[in-house]
């Protein structure tokens, strides 16, 4: 598969490089390259507006975009976003500020993202919502404070896989516990529809938000589902071109679908991008990679064990094939910088989830995320590397 | 762009490494050059903000001499600490606040003097040069 992607015939410090940073951003197939520089080259103009041939084409590419994802994930709304952060905001906006009051509780857990806790707050100190947050341990949500937190909650707010563990939370509980107690449901789905196919009717969620650069598609852009009920209690908040019905000195009127959350000109070479994402992704076999994938992680992280390193991911059945873990003495920033001189790209630091590093008792951990284009071979020259560096830091 | 001696020195050092784990391995020896600051003076006044790794800077200016104390977890960054020591200790105040944080591209340590979460040298080399500015005034 390595051939679709162009930046794999690159060397880093003289090697192949070896890219396991995949829960950070992934990396582009030739195809989605091509789109958006197609887009530029012979489609370009905005999109919604003029009736000349090319906005119609410009329209037609964006709007695809909206139609692949609607038809993947069999959802009624799709909101177009700069990807799941401002989907999230988005939510907490739009949604949050109309339909909650203070007092009422929105549930989160320990192992969010900032971008699922950070808008929450900004949302309490808005209107004095009340934030209660779900602990977690080794891994697993406590479902039995779940059910405690729940009593009387308005919203619950989930990551559906986290970006830190790789560990998939069980949403489909949380959902079901959630609807019984009447409370709307977000799922942060950023880590989950890289690795698994998600049916979002069937899921039950309100909203689920992920971002496009995930999943092989272009930075800039992503999405939120909406169900039908909570898109009916959502007021838009950013105004401007393209989101109005009429406007006259008097006031305005909204569009009545998702154009009346997409103000102003939109991401229009990276909703052609991502289209052609979908259309590549669609012809893929998520389950089976990601059976490969979750194979190649665990038998890393059983060698990274072994090499008297810490590791953190559970690796349980249905979990992201992501491995973090810190060593007993070597500092996660000296340990990527000696890989990165080996041409092997991860990540450390606290992956911008620095309540779960708090409870995971450490600054920061060093990850290695693993996607559809990484074979056994990067997991051994990761390997070695790691070998390379235990020795130059002995 | 010229260098102090003691700093053309350094560039020459890396200069003549192909390899870049063996570069990042002679940057670590240099950790051993900071005249390290003691864990009790490690305060949020001399806190190198925005640094992945936590790391400290503490500047004096001691008959008419540059001088500073350091010390971080990262053995790398405080292997910039150990050049940036190198650099600045011992010279006068003048001399450092001509010196430019270029060096560190020039030797191949780093790709990137961009300040960010991931590069604390450009915010040492900075706090270095406000101090020691402050301290003149």
């Amino acid at each position: 598969m390595k051939q679709d992607f162009p930046i794999f015939s690159r060397e880093i410090n003289g090697r192949p490089l070896v890219y396991l940073d995949n829960a950070a951003t992934t990396q582009k197939p030739s195809c989605v390259i091509d789109a958006m520089s197609d887009y530029y080259s012979s489609s370009n103009a905005n999109v919604h507006r003029a009736v000349h041939t090319l906005a119609g084409e410009a329209t037609e590419g964006y709007e695809e975009c909206r139609r692949l994802l609607k038809q993947r994930y069999n959802c009624d709304y799709a909101v177009i976003t700069s990807g799941t952060t401002e989907a999230i905001n988005l939510a907490a906006r739009a949604w949050g500020e109309y339909n909650l009051n203070a007092g009422d509780a929105i549930v989160l857990t320990e192992m969010e993202h900032h971008s699922d806790i950070v808008p929450w707050q900004m949302l309490a100190e808005r209107i004095a919502v009340e934030l209660r947050f779900v602990p977690f341990e080794n891994g697993l949500l406590d479902m039995a404070a779940l059910d405690v937190a729940l009593q009387d909650a308005k919203l619950v707010c989930v990551v559906h896989t986290s970006n830190v563990l790789g560990v998939r939370n069980p949403v489909e509980e949380i959902i079901a516990k959630s609807k019984k107690v009447g409370a709307r449901v977000l799922i942060d789905a950023a880590q989950a529809v890289p690795h698994e196919m998600i049916d979002f009717k069937e899921l039950g969620a309100d909203f689920l938000a992920f971002s496009a650069h995930k999943m092989c598609g272009p930075t800039g852009i992503g999405a939120l589902l909406v169900s039908g009920g909570a898109f009916s209690e959502m007021k838009p908040f950013m105004g401007g071109g393209d989101m109005i019905e009429t406007v006259t000195l008097q006031g305005s009127t909204y569009q009545s679908n998702e154009h009346k959350f997409e103000a102003g000109t939109p991401r229009i070479a990276e909703g052609f991008g991502w289209a052609a994402a979908l259309e590549w992704i669609s012809k893929i076999d998520l389950k089976s990679h990601h059976s490969r994938l979750l194979e190649i992680a665990r038998g890393v992280s059983k060698q990274l064990s072994e090499k008297g390193m810490t590791v953190y991911s559970t690796l349980n059945p249905g979990d992201a094939a992501v491995v973090s873990f810190t060593h007993p003495t070597i500092h996660p920033e000296d340990f990527a910088r000696l890989l990165d001189a080996q041409g092997i790209a991860v990540r450390t630091g606290h992956h911008c989830a620095q309540p779960l590093m708090d409870k995971l008792g450490v600054n920061g951990t060093i990850r290695a995320s693993f996607y559809l284009y990484n074979d056994a071979s990067d997991a051994e020259i990761f390997l070695a590397g790691i070998d390379r560096v235990l020795e130059a830091m002995a | 762009m010229s260098w102090p001696a003691s700093i053309q020195e350094i560039i020459e050092e890396f200069q003549e490494i192909e390899d870049q784990f063996e570069r990042l391995e002679v940057l670590m020896d240099f950790s051993s050059e900071v005249d390290e600051l003691p864990l009790e003076e490690w305060n949020d006044s001399n806190l190198v903000r925005g640094c992945q790794s936590v790391a400290h800077i503490e500047v004096e200016i001691r008959d008419g001499k540059v001088w500073m104390k350091a010390a971080a977890d990262a053995k790398m960054v405080q292997g910039l600490q150990g050049i940036l020591s190198i650099a600045v200790n011992g010279s006068s105040p003048q001399s450092v606040l001509e010196l430019t944080p270029a060096f560190a591209e020039e030797a191949g340590i780093l790709v990137s003097l961009t300040p960010s979460r991931s590069n604390g040298f450009r915010t040492m080399f900075d706090m270095v040069q406000n101090s020691v500015k402050e301290s003149i005034q």
